[in-house]
């Protein structure tokens, strides 16, 4: 009798943890996970005075000024094959009584040119700055060549420039980031 | 460094509160029983484990989330099922993995009636807490949490790898009370912990400010502290660096000590209550300490554009080289080598145990050698309760439980354990005494094992013992 209560217990608990399974599951959903978050990230910025497009000491006008950034993050290999879209907002905020160009060029590694946007800006005044929006939406193919670049020149040209010329051309702007893991 | 991650990943995967051993804890024929409760009371003369097999736990479990939960067949999107997911769990949630292996143990009663065990086993403990915030901000993104501070002082995680060299003593010192105490070696191989860290990550439309947000890192202070990574880097492949980890086992990497102590009373001779406190030790970290910390506050607002006049042939301003180094100053990376110490996680346990049904063994009411102790008899219930201090709090588990003894040979228990996995955990062990030869095997969330991929944690003991019974 104890012998007989011993094995049948013994076969049904070591049996139990032998048929343990694991279903109704389907580790091939695996592949479909994805991540995809949207990030907000600053920009550049800029402040120019209506100095900026005239030279005093030569006493001649500047109708382009020119900077360039890196922005080294864009031709990541991660981001490269993450980026599925990217917005780019840029707010002007202009007090100069001239409308803008305003050039912005992507270049890659070795300076070749990659992507380019432009817009215009709305001239102001001094006294009451006029606000100029810019949105560029940037997805599919043109993705491949954005996500070439590591710098942008930021080019500004004013029609005309003289040395009474007042008032200050204002940027923001903000790139929205849909990245897919 | 990739390989430990593997096998990380593979040991959570194949393996309940961690540690707990509701199982054996208080099952006086397992002599294992003695590390849970170094005053637990030791029937036998004599035992020893047979090498390497006379103890395996394993045990793997994750608060808030099964398998099932995330892989299990269903119309709804696994994406979607994620994130869900991650909305329902806290930051309080956790994963946790644990493994010991004994390979050597053994145990005899002195002429002066102490009873003297010791051993050495293995250890692998892993807890990570799920940091909600992060997780939301990596499945999200911020567009959709402006304004919200993200808790960077979520990232709690702690994962070890020892060698605990053990040797106790145990004694009836009267009638009714039976007390010992147990010296722990650890002598640790492989340690990381990242704790009590702070800060917060928050993006805010800029009022006034100079560009559209601010991006503000608040008061970080987070820190990684490992002992035993560093010298792995230079190693090349797999084999080198397990060789190089199990190298360390016995005292070549970092050492610490602790105590067990423990003590059983049988208030009258049927009600039994037992406690137990496991681990109360420290480990110094020396050798091959390398911590890392970031620490400070920074916001960062874009790139501003100066428009410098420029001379033919030459540059502008390295504005990106200098956000960089901005960064890097504000919120700078230290790597320090400070030796730090290392509390072990402190287990306590407790039981109050009742015996009926009939008298079994040896002592009957009349035994003269044992007056006022306990009578074994061949069932009990009782409750027991455990708790192990982990990095943001203890995790408590509440059991109870009943025990037979069926025959001389064969003694099972059955528990019911409510804990932060679950409340409808049942357990069962078992314990066969064939001749000298001693075999248990524990394993819990019993319910779950018709689909695993549905429970939330497991835990399985097994081991074999010879043991020599008093004469």
């Amino acid at each position: 009798m104890k012998k007989n209560l011993l094995l049948p217990v013994a076969a049904v608990f070591v049996s139990l943890l032998f048929f343990a399974c694991v279903k109704d599951t389907d580790f091939d959903q695996a592949e479909d996970i994805a991540l995809t978050p949207v990030i907000e990230l600053d920009l550049i910025y800029f402040n120019l005075t209506a100095s900026n497009f005239f030279d005093s000491i030569n006493n001649t006008p500047i109708l382009t000024v020119t900077d360039t950034t890196d922005i080294r993050f864009l031709d990541d290999a991660q981001i490269q094959e993450s980026l599925r879209r990217a917005d780019f907002y840029f707010k002007f905020s202009n007090g100069i009584p001239r409308s803008f160009q305003v050039d912005f060029q992507f270049l890659s590694e070795t300076n070749d040119t990659t992507y380019t946007t432009q817009t215009n800006v709305t001239q102001g005044t001094p006294q009451d700055p006029v606000i100029t929006e810019f949105e560029e939406v940037v997805e599919g193919d043109d993705i491949t060549r954005l996500t070439a670049a590591s710098k942008v020149v930021v080019s500004v040209t004013i029609p005309s420039s003289n040395e009474t010329l007042e008032g200050t051309l204002n940027l923001q702007s903000k790139t929205t980031y849909y990245l897919e893991f | 460094m990739r390989d430990l991650v593997t096998c990380i990943i593979a040991l959570w995967a194949f393996t309940s509160i961690a540690q707990n051993k509701q199982l054996i804890y208080g099952v006086e024929e397992i002599p294992q029983s003695l590390l849970l409760n170094p005053g637990g009371k030791a029937p036998q003369r004599m035992h020893f484990g047979i090498p390497f097999l006379s103890h395996l736990h394993v045990n793997g479990g994750a608060s808030g989330v099964s398998v099932y939960d995330i892989f299990g067949k269903s119309n709804v999107d696994i994406n979607t099922r994620i994130r869900n997911k991650i909305f329902e769990m806290e930051n309080t949630d956790f994963f946790t993995a644990t493994e010991q292996l004994e390979l050597i143990n053994f145990g005899w009663r002195a002429k002066n009636d102490i009873f003297f065990s010791g051993g050495i086993y293995q250890e692998f403990d892993f807890v990570f807490y799920f940091p909600k915030d992060l997780a939301i901000l990596a499945w999200e993104g911020n567009r959709d949490y402006l304004d919200y501070e993200f808790d960077l002082g979520e990232v709690s995680t702690t994962g070890d790898f020892m060698t605990v060299f053990h040797f106790g003593t145990n004694k009836q010192i009267t009638d009714k009370l039976t007390v010992g105490a147990r010296a722990k070696l650890y002598s640790s191989m492989i340690s990381y912990r990242s704790t009590n860290n702070t800060g917060t990550f928050v993006t805010r439309l800029g009022d006034g400010s100079v560009n559209i947000y601010e991006h503000t890192v608040q008061n970080a202070n987070v820190t990684v502290e490992t002992s035993g990574f560093a010298s792995l880097r230079d190693l090349d492949g797999a084999s080198q660096v397990t060789n190089e980890i199990l190298g360390r086992a016995f005292f070549g990497g970092n050492i610490g000590l602790g105590l067990d102590l423990g003590a059983t009373y049988d208030i009258t001779n049927n009600l039994t209550a037992s406690a137990s406190v496991l681990d109360l030790g420290t480990i110094f970290h020396s050798n091959d300490v390398e911590s890392y910390q970031a620490s400070g506050t920074y916001t960062l607002d874009g790139i501003e554009l100066i428009f410098p006049p420029l001379v033919d042939g030459q540059g502008t301003l390295p504005y990106y080289d200098d956000l960089e180094d901005e960064i890097e100053r504000e919120i700078p990376i230290d790597t320090l080598t400070n030796s730090y110490t290392q509390m072990r996680p402190l287990k306590i346990n407790g039981g109050l145990t009742y015996k009926f049904g009939r008298i079994v063994g040896k002592g009957g009411e009349c035994d003269c050698r044992n007056p006022g102790g306990s009578i074994d008899r061949n069932q009990s219930v009782g409750i027991q309760l455990y708790s192990i201090f982990r990095p943001k709090a203890p995790q408590t588990a509440a059991t109870a439980f009943y025990y037979r003894r069926f025959t001389d040979y064969l003694s099972a228990k059955a528990t019911y354990t409510v804990d932060p996995y679950s409340s409808s955990n049942v357990g069962l062990g078992l314990v066969a005494d064939i001749g000298k030869f001693n075999f248990y095997i524990a394993a819990d969330n019993l319910l779950r094992y018709g689909n695993l991929a549905k429970a939330k944690s497991l835990s399985l003991q097994l081991g074999f013992n010879i043991k020599f019974d008093e004469e």
